[in-house]
């Protein structure tokens, strides 16, 4: 008797035996429903802030080439509105970005923040946690694994069959195989349809630029899913197996559920905020002004700080005052105090990146201990939706003001009087076709080489998950106890 | 066909079962007597495989159970105390189930056969499992070693709960398996239903095989008495 043969028909029995059971069926219809619902409105959602993004970017840039004829820093302050785009896949799993800003004010000096998430513009019902796709895999389907999967061999024992099973030549792997297998087709019941769902909508999607990366990034989040899922469907049998009951099975699953997908993330969180405490956004727009006094104002060109500068140029230039240099000097100053300031900000901008990534590396590695947090990491980095993709746009964004303000000034340099006084005077004015010269901003996502990169641990840790146990399982199962 | 030799096996410094020396021939029913906790059960789990005897050895059709686990259990059925079977699949699928699980292949008419064999009624066959009585249950039981066709069949308390009608049903169906050449090492507590069923019977004590008779020996009553004194 073939041992493939066996573990089949173990599987097609405890599929056969759970869908006869009653409401089993109406169960997988609503998990169905439910993941079609969820994944339908977070695509939806998505076409709307895509469009809303594509919208506003539009007016903002038709108002910036549209300026009329300016001082270059009055346009410099006039500043520049970015939106925050989202992946095409941001659909399937929400991640953080409900609690990531989405638009944010680029200006010459000043470094401003990422506002309006949808968490700062709803009512208190978003912090129940929204429902998306990725969260219902990773959350609802381990406890419908559980409830299906913890009687599988308890039962068996309880009612006699095990005994049965055993004396008809079945032998353990095969019996926790069979069973596993059984459970996970159960399982895949409830997500191959919405699966199949979720990849059709990724051709639906209006901008298909990104078609290609989305695919493989869709494949290889399905591919752990369905490991995970495994790995689930052979700790439910497992358990069932090694309990004393179907009572004590289901309460020690139970257990690891809350275990998985409360309690390690919620410790690994607060662990991580507790060593590595990050400022309150006061605290560090002060730091950064401490430090930025140390450097002068650049706005002011008798700014003392700038004074060895100035002495420097006269000397160079081989004249007295600084209205006879051959360029614009407070541009020049500014120049040079914008390339001060912005080091400054970045300087403590990466030490407060660091912190965040320390947390997150906290998490990261009790992700060994919990599949959960493996998956929802991958899930997350896979759909953009994590911090590193959010990230991976504020640097964007802070370069593309940074080249603003360096560009407007650049053009003071060059194009403006030096004994101008005043920068409404008509002459200090260039034309308005400068604005137009002066590209638009273009969000680009991370590439896939970067995100598999970054969740080249939640891989591993799911691989060595599906590993342990199944040599676990394998190691166990001839111990299986008849009685 | 079953065989025991010098079979012993302890939990610690506890006996289950001592030396015990044993053999059922083709066709003949043994019945095990004994108080809860003689020893019978573990007899029957170790001609099974599911305990590993401390020492001796258990044999089914020559072949030894411990060596050969997977081979032994070619040969054998086991009708447990309560079969429960899976109660949302029918009485048929159950069997069908059963049955390939040890690699046999029948058509949807054999099964029917054994069924009907061993005395399930048709109307009942296709019905969940779920509603049977005990007595229906242990006819499937039947049904599965019939499938198997088994040499060696063993039965742990068969009759207790079962109306007299049924448990007599159940001795017939015995009778005929033993005429076809079916060992047959049952547990009991059910005295008359030993003594009518059986060919030879034991009564165990304290995991020793106190005394074993011939059935047509020995009358119910007096076996009854026997038993009251050996215990």
């Amino acid at each position: 008797m073939n041992r493939l043969k066996k573990i089949n028909l173990l599987a097609k029995q405890a599929w056969v035996n759970t869908i006869h059971r009653r409401g089993t069926k109406g169960l997988i219809l609503l998990v169905n429903l439910l993941l079609f619902f969820s994944l339908t409105v977070g695509y939806l959602n998505l076409s709307q802030h895509q469009n809303l993004v594509h919208g506003f970017g539009g007016e903002v840039r038709d108002k910036w080439e549209n300026s009329p004829d300016k001082h270059p820093h009055r346009m410099a302050h006039y500043g520049y509105l970015v939106f925050r785009e989202k992946f095409p896949l941001a659909f399937f799993d929400f991640g953080m970005d409900s609690y990531l800003g989405n638009v944010i004010f680029l200006e010459a000096h000043k470094q401003n923040t990422v506002n309006f998430s949808e968490a700062n513009l709803s009512n208190g019902l978003l912090r129940f946690g929204e429902i998306s796709a990725g969260m219902i895999l990773q959350v609802l389907i381990p406890l419908l694994v559980f409830f299906w999967g913890f009687d599988l061999i308890s039962r068996d024992r309880e009612q006699g069959t095990l005994k049965i099973l055993f004396a008809q030549g079945v032998q353990g792997p095969e019996l926790i195989w069979g069973r596993a297998l059984g459970l996970y087709l159960l399982n895949l019941s409830t997500v191959v349809l919405p699966f199949i769902l979720g990849f059709i909508l990724l051709f639906l999607h209006g901008e298909q630029d990104l078609l290609g990366q989305s695919v493989a990034h869709y494949l290889i989040m399905v591919l752990g899913y369905l490991v995970y899922f495994l790995v689930l469907c052979l700790v439910a049998v497992w358990v069932s197996g090694v309990s004393k009951s179907s009572k004590a099975a289901l309460t020690t699953l139970i257990g690891c559920w809350l275990l998985f997908t409360l309690l390690i993330p919620k410790v690994s969180q607060v662990i991580g905020q507790t060593w590595y405490p990050t400022p309150s956004k006061i605290e560090f727009d002060s730091s950064v002004e401490q430090e930025l006094i140390l450097h002068g104002d650049s706005h002011n060109p008798n700014d003392p700080h700038y004074a060895a500068l100035k002495d420097s140029l006269l000397r160079v230039h081989g004249v007295d005052s600084v209205q006879q240099l051959p360029f614009n000097y407070s541009g020049f100053v500014m120049r040079e105090g914008e390339r001060l300031s912005t080091e400054t900000y970045l300087s403590h901008q990466r030490a407060l990146v660091e912190l965040f990534k320390q947390q997150q590396k906290i998490i990261r590695n009790a992700a060994w201990i919990d599949p959960f947090l493996a998956i929802k990491n991958l899930s997350m980095g896979m759909s953009g939706t994590d911090y590193d993709m959010y990230l991976h746009f504020q640097d964007q964004a802070e370069a593309y003001r940074y080249l603003l303000a360096q560009t407007m000034n650049e053009l003071q340099i060059d194009l403006i009087g030096n004994r101008i006084k005043n920068s409404s005077d008509p002459s200090a004015q260039l034309s308005k076709e400068y604005w137009e010269k002066f590209p638009d901003f273009h969000q680009a996502f991370l590439p896939t080489a970067a995100v598999i990169k970054n969740q080249f641990y939640s891989i591993l840790i799911l691989a060595l998950w599906l590993t342990l146990f199944s040599c676990l399982v394998w190691a166990f199962s001839n111990r299986i106890k008849a009685f | 066909m079953i065989e025991a030799k010098q079979l012993s096996k302890s939990y610690g410094g506890q006996i289950a079962l001592q030396a015990l020396d044993m053999n059922i021939k083709e066709g003949e029913i043994f019945a095990l007597l004994g108080q809860n906790g003689a020893g019978k059960t573990t007899t029957i789990n170790c001609f099974l495989g599911f305990v590993e005897p401390t020492s001796g050895e258990a044999l089914i059709h020559g072949v030894s159970v411990s060596n050969n686990p997977l081979e032994s259990k070619q040969y054998l059925a086991y009708i447990p105390e309560t079969v429960m079977l899976y109660p949302n699949l029918s009485g048929i699928e159950n069997l069908a189930f059963f049955s390939s699980l040890a690699g046999q292949n029948y058509s949807e008419e054999k099964l029917k056969g054994f069924l009907s064999k061993s005395g399930l009624q048709e109307s009942a066959q296709k019905q969940r499992v779920g509603g049977y009585s005990k007595g229906m249950r242990q006819k499937v039981g039947i049904a599965i070693a019939l499938a198997k066709k088994a040499k060696a069949l063993f039965l742990d308390e068969p009759t207790s709960g079962l109306d007299p009608k049924a448990s007599n049903e159940f001795s017939e169906i015995l009778k005929e398996l033993s005429g076809e050449g079916t060992a047959i090492l049952m547990a009991t507590h059910d005295i008359f239903r030993a003594k009518e069923v059986a060919h030879r019977i034991g009564i165990m004590k304290e995991g020793q095989l106190v005394s074993e008779l011939n059935a047509v020996d020995i009358s119910a009553n007096e076996l009854e008495m026997l038993y009251l004194k050996t215990i």
